[in-house]
């Protein structure tokens, strides 16, 4: 080129510097290269990263129906104002949107007539850690402010109705223990680690509820949202819709269930009725009770109360069995303990053993009788002599296989195993050895033993069923036959006898169970007073288990009342009414209680 | 005036490339000032690419005017535009308007000024006048000094606004300019060896007082001396990983390279990067510095590519006005002009990949902003000027 050039020197550094600038450039390229193309899905993980936000929506908790389908429990629509503090952003920081949020509120609290239920900080904490849920300004809006609030919802952009499910128990009390409840929950860790927002969860707390929730709760659905820099959403992108839980049909009959609560009325007691050829629970009534609606807002002064309504006695209840458990005792004499059937013991209205005296509740004594009659006539010193003459380890190890002393496998959670004493037990928790006095305690039912109603029940079942011991079914399964746990060895001739003296307690015209007794429908029972507490307060627990029909038993039931006079005079009218209920007949005698009151409204009148 | 008008016949000789080149740059610009700022809230804001159309267009009548005037009447005014631009920059010290505790801004007519973006063109006119004396051997130490004095005047004011980025562009270009208009490789070598030890001295001192021993005290003394503002060494701390804040000052950094980097081999699309979209990228910022992170998001590697073909263009065709030009003046005015240009896209670029430190720099032709916009058309056509006037023209 221009060799000569004096410019010559200066063409060189110009190429230099144009080679400079195109490395340079080359440099920039290939940073750019290393930036977006090899680590390009890097750093696009790690823009998802600082703006997607899972969103745990919960699947629709399942109902719960009853044997015929009759709702127990469902979920209601609670109607909320929602203010999608989104559509409400104001540029700028978020004081200005908290403020804006605020007016709004004011605003629609005029319009609706209802105080402001949220507090500035509720809505500063919703911003700060839900904000792209729909904050729930009003919950569980009256028919009035959701009319008044449709006549003015145009001139609010961002506010809307919300629907949130609410656990709705539409019988209210009925069959409360057995249903639970549901409270709302947080997450477990994990779960709560993998969401960045959740709604809030139904989580059952008692019952029914707690022991099915996995199956009533359904599968959490979810949703990515994308947000921008201050966390307002922008769009969504993805969502999993939540699946509804699954519906429970309980073994409970509504309508048997209403019944056996209604018998409780005003006292404190349980009533338990099992279908005695699966073990079906079909009614299962505890005293007093509660509304599992309102538990949550009336928890503090329900567990509080002295009469204990939380309690379900029917599972949870240890009571002595008191006479109810003779029969037990019976067949256990009958069966290899050297008793038989017409064998005669002597009742002088009392028996001593070691210096203790055990009253038969007849002064006068019952002479001499047999079995049959021991069983009809609930004689005390009967038993006492039968128990010691076969010897306690029978009546305990047949107690054992029928299930007293153990949990029934009910699927229900707090359930107590009640107990039967043995002299392992005695040595251990009293130090000292099993006496005969012992023996003959625990052959009237009395002494340590505890069982619970639910445990009679199946008592009685089994005594109906022949011996067949069956896990006590709360949830309907699709296989008809029940889970049978055990049965009962017992030879037929034993079964007769135990049996026609439990015919006898009812159908019996001198039976301590007679008013027991319905029209058209024979059946089988035993009434039990279990004293507790000192002996001079007298205060005594009336029992009476039964199976009915008599010679085909549907049913085997328990009642136990605590506070009362006796089985005879307050649990056999009563088992009375629930087998009418059943059967669709009616007592054969008038009630006791209410022919006294009826005798003194009488008086009262004439007077 | 008569004859400026009769040249306005010489544009037919303009480098027709080159212009195509700055008139697409300048369209690229207007499209992604629209994409980094149609989400947003504020109107003014929202209508941004609107006052960059009215400040491209004003830009190619700057570019029209220096291109038609003959740049050998610049010989003349150097001096008074320098010391006018200086006149300014003292202004801005003593009335500015203080922005994000900097003082960079001067209101005048209605307009929000920098001084410090036409400072950038004063001294490259400056510098193309002084080095560019015939007869003069720039191995003399005297001259160097004057040179490097006319340097320091500007960058001591300018970083004392404080303005880190703008005065940070001002060394290399006296130094290309320095090394195109021959002086000595020895010293040149012994000034870069000096400011070297200096800013190596001054950054140790500033940024590692612990490793160093310093005390407290002696360490504030010397940050006070240094010039540089709190921010300024948090930002420099960063790039450095000294210091580790992805929420305060590493924020941008973080962000402009997520955004970049997540834009991968194609992009995401025009308006549809994300990270501008949902405010990572800061909206402030997204615009004017960072308005190359929105690009890369949103045109990925190959947008990028094209980018750098477009500034390749209007860089090759400056050096080749500079190899072509008639005089020294015009070689040195434009390769001082490449070298400013190419320092901007250098630093701006590279700061949003992590390559340099987070400096207010805008990014040329592309970038918001009404000052620097016509400085660079005005550059640009300074450089076609020198162009149309190069040896094989007749006039």
């Amino acid at each position: 080129m221009e060799l000569n050039s004096p410019w010559d020197g200066e063409q060189v550094r110009l190429r230099i510097v144009v080679v400079m600038m195109l490395a340079g450039l080359l440099f920039l390229g290939g940073s750019l290269w290393r930036v977006q193309v090899l680590h390009g899905s890097e750093h696009t993980e790690r823009l998802d990263h600082q703006s997607i936000r899972r969103v745990r929506l919960p699947g629709l908790r399942g109902s719960i129906t009853d044997r015929n389908g009759t709702l127990l429990a469902s979920n209601r629509p609670s109607y909320c104002l929602a203010i999608y503090v989104e559509e409400l952003r104001q540029p700028g920081r978020s004081g200005e949107t908290i403020k804006e949020v605020e007016r709004v509120i004011r605003e629609i609290g005029e319009i609706i007539g209802l105080p402001a239920q949220v507090s500035r900080d509720d809505i500063r904490t919703h911003i700060r850690r839900r904000l792209p849920l729909p904050f729930l300004a009003w919950r569980d809006l009256s028919p009035e402010s959701l009319a008044r609030w449709a006549e003015s919802c145009v001139s609010f952009p961002g506010v809307d109705i919300h629907i949130e499910p609410v656990r709705e128990y539409p019988r209210g009390t009925l069959a409360a223990h057995v249903l639970g409840c549901v409270g709302r929950s947080s997450l477990s860790p994990e779960e709560k680690e993998s969401y960045h927002f959740y709604l809030p969860d139904m989580r059952g707390q008692f019952g029914v509820e707690r022991s099915f929730d996995t199956r009533l709760a359904g599968l959490a659905g979810g949703r990515l949202i994308r947000v921008d820099a201050s966390g307002f959403k922008y769009n969504e992108r993805f969502e999993r819709e939540p699946r509804k839980g699954e519906d429970l049909r309980l073994a409970l009959d509504a309508e048997i269930q209403a019944l056996a609560e209604s018998l409780l009325e005003g006292w404190r007691g349980s009533v338990v009725l099992l279908d005695a050829r699966n073990g079906d629970v079909l009614a299962m009534a505890s005293a007093p009770t509660y509304d599992p609606s309102k538990l949550r807002s009336q928890y503090a002064s329900l567990s509080q109360d002295k009469s204990l309504p939380l309690f379900n006695r029917a599972i949870e209840g240890q009571y002595p069995p008191g006479s109810t458990f003779k029969p037990l005792v019976a067949i256990a004499a009958l069966e290899n303990g050297g008793v038989s059937a017409s064998t005669l013991y002597d009742c002088p209205g009392y028996f001593e053993v070691g210096g203790v005296r055990f009253r038969c509740w007849r002064r006068s004594g019952h002479g001499s009788i047999a079995m049959r009659k021991s069983l009809e006539q609930s004689c005390n010193a009967y038993y006492c002599q039968i128990g010691l003459k076969c010897g306690y380890d029978r009546i305990y190890h047949m107690a054992d296989a029928l299930g007293f002393g153990h949990h029934t496998g009910i699927a229900l959670e707090q359930e107590m195993p009640g107990l039967l004493p043995n002299d392992a037990w005695k040595r251990r928790v009293l130090k000292d050895g099993w006496r005969s006095g012992d023996t003959c305690n625990a052959s009237i039912g009395q002494g340590a033993m505890l069982a619970t109603p639910l445990q009679m029940a199946l008592f009685a079942a089994a005594l109906g069923n022949g011996g067949r011991v069956y896990t006590p079914r709360v949830v309907t399964e699709p296989w008809e036959e029940g889970d049978l746990i055990h049965e009962m060895s017992w030879s037929a001739c034993t079964l007769a006898t135990v049996r026609g003296g439990m015919f006898d307690v009812v159908e019996a015209e001198t039976g301590t169970g007679r008013r027991a007794r319905i029209a058209g429908v024979p059946m089988g029972g035993k009434t039990g007073t279990a004293e507790y507490g000192t002996r001079e307060a007298r205060r005594k627990y009336a029992w009476m288990i039964a199976f009915a029909p008599f010679d085909n038993p549907q049913y085997g039931a328990a009642i136990v009342l605590e506070d009362a006079m006796s089985g005879g005079r307050n649990a056999a009218p009563r088992m009375a009414k629930l087998m009418a209920g059943l059967f669709g007949s009616k007592p054969v005698f008038p009630d006791p209680e209410e022919a006294a009151a009826a005798a003194a409204a009488q008086e009262g009148a004439t007077l | 005036m008569r004859d400026f008008i009769r040249q306005f016949g010489l544009l037919r000789y303009m480098n027709w490339a080159t212009a195509f080149a700055t008139l697409l740059l300048l369209i690229v610009g207007v499209m992604f000032v629209y994409s980094s700022c149609y989400i947003s809230e504020v109107l003014p804001v929202r209508t941004l690419y609107k006052r960059q159309v009215m400040w491209a267009l004003a830009g190619i009548l700057c570019y029209i005017f220096f291109a038609v005037l003959d740049y050998r009447v610049l010989r003349r005014w150097s001096w008074t535009i320098y010391v006018g631009c200086l006149v300014l920059l003292l202004a801005v010290l003593l009335f500015g308007t203080v922005r994000e505790g900097a003082q960079r801004w001067l209101t005048l007519f209605g307009f929000d000024i920098q001084p410090s973006e036409p400072m950038k063109l004063a001294l490259t006119i400056m510098l193309a006048r002084r080095l560019g004396l015939p007869g003069v051997y720039y191995g003399e130490w005297r001259r160097v000094g004057t040179v490097l004095l006319l340097l320091f005047i500007p960058v001591g004011m300018i970083l004392k606004q404080p303005d880190l980025g703008t005065s940070m562009v001002f060394v290399p270009l006296t130094f290309i300019m320095m090394y195109a208009a021959g002086v000595p490789w020895r010293t040149l070598g012994v000034i870069a060896l000096v400011a070297l030890v200096a800013v190596g001295c001054v950054l140790g001192a500033v940024f590692l007082p612990e490793k160093l021993g310093f005390d407290p005290e002696l360490h504030e003394k010397i940050s006070a001396m240094s010039g540089l503002s709190d921010y300024q060494r948090s930002r420099i701390m960063v790039f450095f990983g000294v210091a580790d804040d992805p929420l305060g000052v590493g924020w941008n950094k973080l962000q402009s390279e997520i955004a970049v980097g997540s834009g991968g081999m194609w992009g995401k699309g025009f308006r549809n990067g994300t990270q501008n979209i949902l405010g990572f990228l800061p909206r402030k910022v997204a615009p004017n510095d960072f308005i190359y992170s929105v690009i890369a998001e949103e045109m990925g590697f190959m947008g990028s590519l094209g980018l750098f073909a477009l500034f390749g263009m209007v860089f090759w065709g400056g050096m080749r006005a500079a190899m072509a030009a008639r005089d020294k003046l015009g070689r040195l005015l434009c390769v001082g002009v490449v070298a400013m240009l190419f320092c901007h896209v250098f630093i701006n670029i590279g700061m949003t990949v992590g390559l340099m430190p987070i400096t207010g720099l805008p990014l040329p032709l592309l970038s918001y902003g009404g000052s620097f916009m016509l400085v660079v058309m005005s550059a640009l056509g300074m450089v076609q000027s020198v162009h149309i006037r190069s040896r094989r023209v007749v006039y």
